[in-house]
């Protein structure tokens, strides 16, 4: 990895406000007990960068350090070159946790004005966010009422009192069910036209749909930056789903999973080739997709 | 590196603090003034010394069971999140913890006021008058004893719920902690009445000045023995 692949883009820097944030050499941890050694990357194009790694690789120690929770070992966060540290610097930062970080013994509303204080936004600023998220039905219920995908919108919903230059989001779709974590995305998408956004997840598809970046993290180190379309997994299937077979002969080298059938190609340009072939044999393809994810190699 | 918090810093969350403290423990609340409104009444109704030695003596007690709606939510606000949310938005983990023992004592006060007043204004009505050993009681030993001692007990639960790892989803892995609180009130209560009317203040003074002594070692140790990285959630 050269370190042209430790930067993103600075073209379109402007649109946040020329506001980037880097790190310099962080190595990082709890209580002395370091989970982050020599960590370098600078971000200033607003885009989804999925930080990506197996459990334990220090995804979430990332994402504390680069919020200003946990204070680096050695090295620096910068946000707009002043340390993440400076009051001035955290202005800038929006941050969810793996956790939903609610405050118990609120109602929705006093929730959200709870973080508006927090946040110095205004009291017509949580009217706006509960009309946003269509949470006004919820304004007066007690967090502790309400459903775990509820919870997490109150939670989503912080993030847009305000608007910041940069989204530090860890795991925000976990455990949703799929309409809420689509419209979650969705959000996040619409967001990172214009923001910078770390974000988490361990659904690779996901991850592979939404980010324009990957950042992968094994053991505590950085393995990868680079953009997401430029990753070539090590095997290339492709699955078919048909509408009509064709010949015998047409399927034969395929393999069956499921209502699709599989099939290794040498990669996305071997793709119109097999079309014309399957076509020229009499196959209807309903539906062609590619099987493995590059995201996948990551975590091997 | 630079203080985290500069002079635009958050406001104070002591008022949700306390808000959230009175909703979550409403029924330790509920049991404290409770406990101690029912005893300051029947006290105060029995002419003779019990009023202006026994009261005293509870107060601290109870006013510490009141207190632990605090140390409650001081707990699931760890285990949930909350912490890291104020620390990455610039709250200070020193304003954080002093707004949970700000909680403490306004929930105390909520038992000692009642209870001071209710049994004060019965003791008038009934035209008893006040001792002034009771007034004398209260000053140097109840209300010490239990901002003392709920400063002890709220200190000591929020180091032993950062040191432990809470389990997803458990309200209060507080354990026995919460009779750190209510011990030195009781066991001073105890020792007081067994010891008699004139070695009992002894007695009682000296468990003040301990209990009073401990929780200021606490309260200067608290950025030693409580680091941000306890506050936070488990990975």
């Amino acid at each position: 990895m050269g370190n042209e692949a430790l930067s993103s883009g600075n073209s379109l820097a402007a649109s946040t406000n020329g506001l980037g944030i880097s790190c310099r050499g962080v190595s990082s941890g709890y209580l002395g007990s370091k989970v982050l050694e020599d960590i370098s990357f600078a971000i200033s194009e607003p885009a989804i960068y999925v930080v990506l790694g197996p459990n334990g690789a220090g995804k979430t120690t990332l994402f504390r350090t680069l919020a200003g929770i946990l204070r680096p070992y050695r090295g620096q966060v910068l946000i707009g070159g002043e340390e993440v540290d400076r009051q001035s610097s955290r202005d800038h930062l929006h941050y969810i946790s793996h956790m939903d970080g609610i405050p118990d013994g609120l109602q929705v509303r006093e929730a959200l004005q709870f973080y508006a204080r927090v946040e110095r936004a205004s009291n017509d600023d949580v009217d706006r966010v509960l009309n946003m998220l269509e949470i006004q039905d919820l304004a007066d219920r007690y967090l502790s009422q309400l459903s775990a995908g509820q919870r997490k919108r109150v939670s989503i919903a912080r993030v847009f009192l305000r608007e910041r230059e940069i989204y530090l989001l860890d795991e925000p779709t976990a455990n949703l069910d799929p309409k809420l974590a689509r419209e979650i995305r969705e959000l996040i998408l619409r967001l990172s036209q214009q923001k910078i956004v770390l974000y988490s997840s361990h659904n690779l598809f996901e991850a592979r749909e939404i980010g324009r970046y990957v950042i992968a993290i094994k053991a505590g180190r950085l393995a990868l930056f680079d953009r997401i379309e430029n990753l070539r997994g090590a095997h290339f299937v492709v699955g078919i789903r048909v509408l009509n077979p064709g010949s015998p002969a047409a399927l034969a080298n395929f393999t069956r999973q499921g209502d699709y059938f599989l099939r290794e190609l040498d990669g996305p340009e071997a793709v119109p080739p097999l079309l014309r072939e399957l076509d020229a044999q009499g196959v209807q393809v309903r539906e062609l997709r590619e099987m493995n994810n590059p995201l996948e190699d990551l975590f091997t | 590196m630079a203080s985290s918090s500069g002079p635009e810093g958050p406001s104070s969350l002591l008022g949700s603090t306390v808000r959230r403290s009175f909703t979550v423990g409403r029924m330790n609340l509920v049991i404290g003034t409770g406990v101690s409104l029912l005893y300051g009444v029947i006290l105060s109704v029995i002419p003779g010394g019990s009023f202006a030695t026994v009261l005293p003596l509870l107060l601290p007690v109870m006013g510490s069971i009141g207190g632990i709606g605090a140390m409650l939510v001081f707990t699931n606000d760890r285990t949930k999140g909350v912490f890291e949310y104020l620390i990455a938005y610039g709250v200070p983990p020193q304003q954080i913890f002093l707004n949970f023992l700000g909680a403490a004592f306004v929930l105390l006060t909520v038992v000692n006021v009642t209870t001071l007043f209710a049994a004060v204004g019965i003791r008038l009505a009934l035209g008893y008058g006040v001792p002034l050993v009771f007034a004398e009681s209260v000053l140097a030993y109840s209300l010490p004893m239990s901002y003392g001692a709920t400063a002890l007990c709220t200190s000591a639960g929020m180091y032993w719920t950062s040191l432990s790892s809470p389990r997803q989803g458990m309200n209060s892995p507080l354990g026995l902690l919460p009779i750190v609180g209510v011990a030195p009130g009781l066991v001073t209560l105890l020792a007081a009445e067994a010891a008699g009317p004139t070695l009992g203040v002894y007695v009682a003074i000296g468990a003040v000045v301990l209990v009073v002594l401990l929780a200021v070692i606490l309260l200067a140790l608290e950025s030693r023995l409580m680091p941000r990285e306890r506050l936070l959630s488990p990975a």
